[in-house]
């Protein structure tokens, strides 16, 4: 690293407005070494313009940003040669094959010699599975294949940080599990930043998270950290019998925040957020049944899972603005 | 990560070279390796020495078939270069991959250089070189030899700088706009101006000083002076060589404000 910071990304109230509207409201985002970063938020959110700030394909309209510890304004080439990228869709020259296409790549990294150019592309192509495709024209591949290409065009020079616009976007559950098996094994050599709607993939391999919504950040940490937010402050109870008087007895309650019917077909199910978890985990079941004539079902702490936390957290934010 | 990963070499060019070879031998390839080179070579000899041919079946004068050669030439080549140009930047700016490519160790002037240089030497080849030298023949037979090949080079020349003028203009127009009309509009409009009669008779009436700056007076001319290649071709000096320097400095100007533009260009 250039500097002595343990972050590879740091910024500071990096913004960009395009034409009045504030796409990134200022940001201060910090991503650490050899750690997979989960860069999460709802479309619009910001998330495409802090990476091409990242990369130099934009400039910021406020703050500031260092990658390796370097200016992402004033020192881009020497980031750009450090860092792997692949955009949302991938665009490539459609006469070329893949081959020809990471040789390319790879050459803008590498002066040679050419037979491990060659080498390294053979390697990268076998990589994302597309070895066998090597020589086809790219105007034939399908939307999977191009992605691949893309995660392989990013990679092709080993880079020190990976940063991936929605990675999987457009590949089938195999190809998906394949993505993150690459993920997985790149992480001992690269720090990866990604953004993606798949909030399980998320959950599967990354260590921190960072969550944009409307151009805001509204949260970043590691995932346990995140996940542990949420924990245990939602349960869920499904009853048979007078739900009505039940749902009211609930809501009557101080510390429950909120109840969602989740499904009715002949027993009721509730998810219910509460602000006490000790005494709702106490005092949920003796309520629903102290009226009688209610059989309760199933009882049980509720085990947030990202999706839970992310749109709770987005749901919050929204209420807020 | 692969064992072989020490012995390959990190590029050390830096500064606004900093991937321009990489970008020139893609652009090389994507003329040479592709078929675009012998589809606009076939253009080109069908336009340029098919009308050059039928002119002299039909028994006409080798000056006069020469000039219409000439007037198809300054036509034709500067459409030849727009149409190139233009897609070669808007179509990546629109397609994405020209973010993508600008997302690695490539500068963008070194961007605008690789297409400049890479369609400048294609197009040479394709529209100025091959046509000239099937010219030469096509003119030398019925002179008996006479004509020298060293003034058809010289016609050629201007020829050429006609046509970088042209792909300069429209490489820069297209790091402006976002449409292909206007690119290709305005290029087209100052490409045609020049010859067409209709149009050029005001601009020599007006704004006559225009043709000394603009490379209209290169290789023909409907009014009333004589353009620089018909000088060339009759073995006559050249009575300015303004026109030349001006169509150079503009092909300087438009390639250094494509850069700037570009460079200023958010993906």
């Amino acid at each position: 690293m250039a500097s002595s910071t343990p972050f590879v990304i740091e910024t500071h109230g990096l913004s960009k407005t395009y034409k009045g509207v504030q796409a990134l409201k200022p940001l201060d985002l910090y991503v650490q070494q050899n750690s997979i970063c989960g860069f999460l938020g709802p479309n619009g959110a910001g998330k495409t313009t802090t990476i091409k700030l990242l990369l130099g394909l934009a400039r910021p309209t406020g703050g500031s940003g260092r990658v390796f510890g370097r200016d992402i304004e004033q020192e881009n080439d020497e980031i750009r040669h450090r860092v792997g990228y692949l955009s949302q869709d991938p665009r490539f020259y459609e006469y070329m094959t893949a081959r020809e296409t990471l040789r390319f790549t790879a050459r803008f990294f590498y002066e040679g010699p050419k037979a491990e150019i060659e080498s390294r592309v053979a390697e990268t192509l076998a990589l994302v599975g597309l070895a066998d495709k090597a020589d086809r024209p790219i105007k034939g591949f399908s939307g999977g294949e191009r992605q691949r290409l893309g995660i392989a065009q990013a990679q092709v020079n080993y880079p020190d940080l990976l940063i991936l616009d929605e990675p999987a976007a457009s590949l089938d559950p195999i190809g998906r599990r394949d993505v993150l098996e690459v993920l997985s094994r790149l992480r001992k050599h690269t720090t990866i930043f990604y953004s993606t709607h798949i909030l399980d993939d998320v959950q599967r391999v990354s260590d921190t998270v960072v969550i944009l919504n409307k151009g805001a950040l509204v949260a970043q940490g590691p995932i346990e950290e995140l996940l542990a937010r949420g924990q245990a402050a939602v349960f869920t109870l499904t009853i048979k019998g007078d739900s009505a008087s039940v749902e009211a007895r609930l809501r009557s309650q101080p510390w429950v925040t909120g109840m969602e019917e989740m499904s009715r077909n002949g027993r009721v199910c509730w998810q219910i957020r509460v602000s006490d978890p000790e005494v709702a985990e106490a005092e949920l079941v003796p309520l629903a049944l102290a009226g009688g004539g209610v059989t309760v079902c199933e009882f049980g702490c509720k085990v947030q899972n990202l999706e839970d936390v992310f749109l709770s957290i987005v749901k919050e934010n929204n209420h807020e603005r | 990560m692969s064992a072989n990963a020490t012995l390959l070499v990190p590029s050390r060019s830096r500064g606004w070279r900093m991937g321009l070879a990489n970008m020139l031998d893609k652009e090389m390839g994507a003329f040479w390796r592709t078929r675009r080179w012998w589809v606009q070579c076939l253009i080109a000899l069908l336009l340029l020495n098919g009308s050059l041919a039928l002119n002299l079946k039909g028994g006409q004068r080798v000056d006069n078939a020469g000039l219409n050669f000439l007037v198809i030439a300054a036509l034709g080549v500067p459409v030849a270069a727009i149409s190139l140009a233009q897609d070669s930047i808007l179509g990546e700016r629109h397609s994405g991959t020209a973010a993508w490519v600008l997302s690695k160790p490539l500068r963008r002037p070194a961007y605008v250089l690789a297409k400049t240089i890479a369609h400048g030497l294609g197009l040479l080849v394709a529209w100025i070189v091959l046509p000239g030298a099937v010219a030469y023949f096509q003119l030398a037979s019925p002179t008996g030899g006479q004509l020298s090949a060293l003034r058809i080079a010289g016609i050629m020349g201007l020829d050429y700088l006609n046509l970088l003028f042209y792909l300069t203009l429209a490489l820069m127009l297209a790091t402006f706009f976002n449409g292909r009309g206007p690119v290709l509009g305005i290029a087209l409009v100052l490409a045609w101006s020049g010859p067409m009669p209709f149009i050029s008779e005001p601009i020599q009436k007006y704004v006559p000083w225009l043709y000394d700056v603009l490379p209209w007076r290169l290789l023909i001319d409907f009014n009333y002076n004589r353009p620089l290649a018909g000088y060339l071709a009759n073995g006559q000096p050249l009575p300015t060589v303004v026109p030349i320097i001006a169509t150079a400095l503009w092909c300087v100007l438009f390639t250094g404000v494509a850069i700037w533009r570009i460079s200023r260009e958010e993906f």
